[in-house]
C-alpha cells in the first residue's frame, strides 16, 4: 500500500525507508542498551549468585533466588506495601484529584488559576526535598505536627510518626499525596475542560445539576482519562523509591520497605546481586502487566 | 438557594483546605531557614525572631552550587537528546505507514512501564562496562533512555492532530521524510517540544535512584544527592538544611510559574 502511494508521486521508496530507519534507530538503540538488554540480563542474572566484587564470577543457582524470595518475610512486606500504596494512591490522589478538578472546573467562580497553581506546585519539587521537609514536620522534637497536637492537648505517637510500624506507611502516603494529587487534578481537569457546555445545558434541562450532573454525565464522559490517571498512579506506585528511602530507609524494622528500596538494599548494601535480580524480575513482570493495560487503555481512548 | 450556598461553601472550603495542606510545608521550609537552632528547639511553632541569612551562606559553602551545576548539565544534555530522539521516532509512528511500527509502539509502551529498579543491577553493570560510572554521562545516557518512551507517547498524540496538508505539499515539492521532519515538523511543534522539555527537565532535575548508584564522588553529584549529603552531615541543623532546600527548589519553582501553561497542555495530551 505504502509502495504504490509513494511511487505514484514519483518518490523513491528506498530513500524513504532509509530516512524512516534513521529516524527510528536512535530511540531503539537507547532503549535497547539501557532498558531491554538490562531487563534480559536481570532475568538471566536472577538464576545466578554473584556480588559486586565478583560481577563476572557468576554461580548458577537455578531457582534458588526465587525460592529465597518466597520465604523472605521482607520481600512479602515490600510487595504488600506496594499494593497498599497503589490502592491508597488511587483513593487519595486520583479520588481527591477528581474532586478538586471538578470543583475547579465548574464548582467555583473565583481564584481558579491561583488554586490550580498552588495545588500543582508540589509536582515540580524534588521528592528528596519534599521528603526532607516532611522529616522536619514529623520530627518528634522540632516538628510542627507534634507541637500542634500537644498545643491543643491531643496525644502523639510515642515512637514518633515514622518510628511506629503501624502508621509509618500511612505517613509516607501523606507525603506522596502531597506531591502527586495536584498532578492528577490537572490531568483530570484537562479532560473536564474538553466536555462541551452543551452537555451541561442538556443535563440541566433534564434536571441534573451540580454533583448529580457530575456523577451521571461528566464522569462517564471522562472515563478514559480516569483510567489513564489510575494507570499512571499504579505504575508510579511501583516506582516509589525516594519517599521511603529518605523518610524511613524502609524501617522501622523493614515495615515500610517497598520493592524499589528492597532491591536497592539487596544489590548495593548487601551485595546480593543475583537475589536483587530475582526481585527485579518480580517488579518487571508487574510492570509489563501494567504496560499491557496501558496499551489497552490508549487504544480505547 | 440555601442548598446552592452550602455546595459553594463546601467547594471553596475543600480547595482552600487542600491549598493549606500544600502550602504549609513550603511555609515551614522558608520560616525554618530564617530561624536559629535555638528558636527551632524552644518554639517550633513560633516565627523567626529576626531574618538571618547565615544559614544560606552555610548551605552554599558546602558546595550546593556545584551540585546545582551538575544537575543543570545532566538535565540539559538529557532533555536535548530525549526531545530530538523521541520526536523523530514519534513522527515515524504517527505519520509513516511502516510495517514494524506496531511492534515499535509495543516496545515503547513496554519501555514506559519498566522502572529503573526493575533493571537496576544490569543497568549498573552496563554503565560500569561503558566506563561511565562517576561521570555525568553515566546518568545522562540511562535517563535519556528512560525519558524517551514517555516523550514518544506525548509527541505521538501531538503529531496525530497535526494537519497533513503541509507535509503533503512538501512531499510533492520533493522533500524527503528527513527534510520534512527537520524543516517543517520541528519548527511547527513549538508547544509540544516545550511541554515535553519542561516535563522531562522537572523529572531529570529531581531524579534520585540512578544518580544514587552511578555517582559516588562529590564532584559529579546532582542536586538530590547533594540534598541528602546536607541532611546527612547536619542531621539536626534544620535551618541550614532548609536553606539548602530553598536554594534547590526556588529555580525550578520560578521556571514552573513562568511556563505552567505548557505543563498543563502537555498533560492534556496524556489522556489520548
Amino acid at each position: 500500500m505504502n509502495k504504490t502511494q509513494t511511487n505514484s508521486i514519483g518518490f523513491s521508496l528506498s530513500s524513504d525507508r532509509v530516512s524512516v530507519i534513521i529516524l527510528l534507530i536512535p530511540a531503539l538503540i537507547f532503549c535497547t542498551i539501557f532498558i531491554f538488554i538490562p531487563a534480559f540480563w536481570a532475568i538471566v542474572g536472577s538464576f545466578y549468585s554473584y556480588g559486586m566484587t565478583s560481577l563476572n564470577d557468576w554461580k548458577w543457582v537455578g531457582f534458588d533466588n526465587y525460592i529465597k524470595a518466597s520465604q523472605d518475610e521482607f520481600f512479602w512486606i515490600a510487595l504488600k506495601n506496594n499494593f497498599i500504596i497503589v490502592f491508597a494512591s488511587i483513593v487519595l490522589q486520583v479520588g481527591v484529584g477528581t474532586i478538586l478538578a471538578a470543583i475547579l472546573d465548574r464548582g467555583i467562580k473565583y481564584g481558579k488559576v491561583i488554586f490550580r497553581t498552588i495545588i500543582f506546585t508540589p509536582m515540580v519539587i524534588s521528592s528528596v526535598a519534599v521528603s526532607i521537609i516532611w522529616l522536619l514536620i514529623y520530627d518528634p522534637n522540632f516538628g510542627i505536627l507534634n507541637n500542634i497536637l500537644i498545643a491543643i492537648g491531643l496525644p502523639t505517637p510515642s515512637m514518633g510518626w515514622l518510628g511506629d510500624p503501624d502508621i509509618s506507611i500511612w505517613m509516607i502516603m501523606i507525603v506522596a499525596g502531597w506531591q502527586n494529587t495536584g498532578f492528577m487534578m490537572v490531568l483530570i481537569l484537562a479532560g473536564l475542560q474538553g466536555v462541551s457546555k452543551e452537555v451541561y445545558d442538556a443535563a440541566e434541562i433534564d434536571g441534573a445539576t451540580g454533583v448529580k450532573a457530575f456523577w451521571y454525565i461528566t464522569l462517564p464522559m471522562i472515563r478514559n482519562i480516569i483510567i489513564v490517571a489510575i494507570l499512571i498512579t499504579t505504575i508510579g506506585a511501583f516506582k516509589v523509591f525516594e519517599f521511603v528511602y529518605v523518610l524511613t530507609q524502609g524501617g522501622p524494622s523493614n515495615a515500610t520497605q517497598v520493592l524499589g528500596t528492597y532491591i536497592y538494599l539487596q544489590a548495593f548494601n548487601l551485595l546480593h546481586m543475583g537475589y536483587a535480580n530475582a526481585l527485579s524480575v518480580v517488579l518487571l513482570v508487574i510492570a509489563l502487566i501494567l504496560g499491557w493495560f496501558q496499551l489497552k487503555a490508549s487504544r480505547r481512548a | 438557594m440555601s442548598k446552592f450556598k452550602l455546595a459553594n461553601i463546601f467547594a471553596y472550603g475543600f480547595v482552600t483546605l487542600f491549598s493549606i495542606y500544600v502550602l504549609l510545608p513550603i511555609i515551614v521550609m522558608i520560616l525554618t531557614t530564617f530561624k536559629t537552632r535555638r528558636e527551632i528547639f524552644l518554639e517550633p511553632l513560633g516565627l523567626p525572631g529576626q531574618f538571618n541569612f547565615s544559614s544560606f551562606e552555610k548551605a552554599l559553602s558546602i558546595g550546593l552550587g556545584g551540585f546545582i551545576f551538575n544537575s543543570f548539565l545532566v538535565s540539559l544534555f538529557s532533555v536535548i537528546l530525549i526531545v530530538i530522539i523521541a520526536g523523530m521516532a514519534a513522527y515515524v509512528l504517527a505519520r509513516i505507514d511502516f510495517r514494524i511500527n506496531r511492534y515499535v509502539y509495543l516496545l515503547i509502551v513496554a519501555g514506559f512501564a519498566i522502572p529503573p529498579a526493575a533493571v537496576l543491577v544490569p543497568l549498573y553493570v552496563t554503565v560500569s562496562n561503558l566506563g561511565l560510572l562517576n561521570s555525568i554521562y553515566g546518568v545522562v545516557m540511562p535517563l535519556t533512555a528512560f525519558g524517551i518512551p514517555f516523550t514518544v507517547i506525548l509527541f505521538y498524540a501531538f503529531f496525530l492532530d497535526f494537519p497533513r496538508e503541509v507535509e503533503e505539499a512538501a512531499t510533492i515539492d520533493g522533500c524527503s521524510k528527513m527534510q520534512i521532519f527537520f524543516r517543517i515538523i520541528i519548527p511547527l511543534s513549538g508547544p509540544a517540544i516545550a511541554s515535553a522539555a519542561i516535563f522531562q527537565t522537572v523529572w531529570i532535575w529531581n531524579e534520585f535512584l540512578l544518580a544514587l548508584i552511578m555517582l559516588t564522588s562529590d564532584e559529579v553529584k546532582t542536586l538530590p544527592l547533594g540534598l541528602m549529603k546536607l541532611r546527612g552531615e547536619w542531621s539536626s541543623d534544620w535551618p541550614s538544611i532548609m536553606a539548602g532546600l530553598t536554594i534547590a527548589i526556588l529555580p525550578v519553582l520560578i521556571v514552573f510559574l513562568i511556563f505552567q501553561k505548557y505543563f498543563v497542555r502537555s498533560l492534556a495530551g496524556l489522556g489520548k
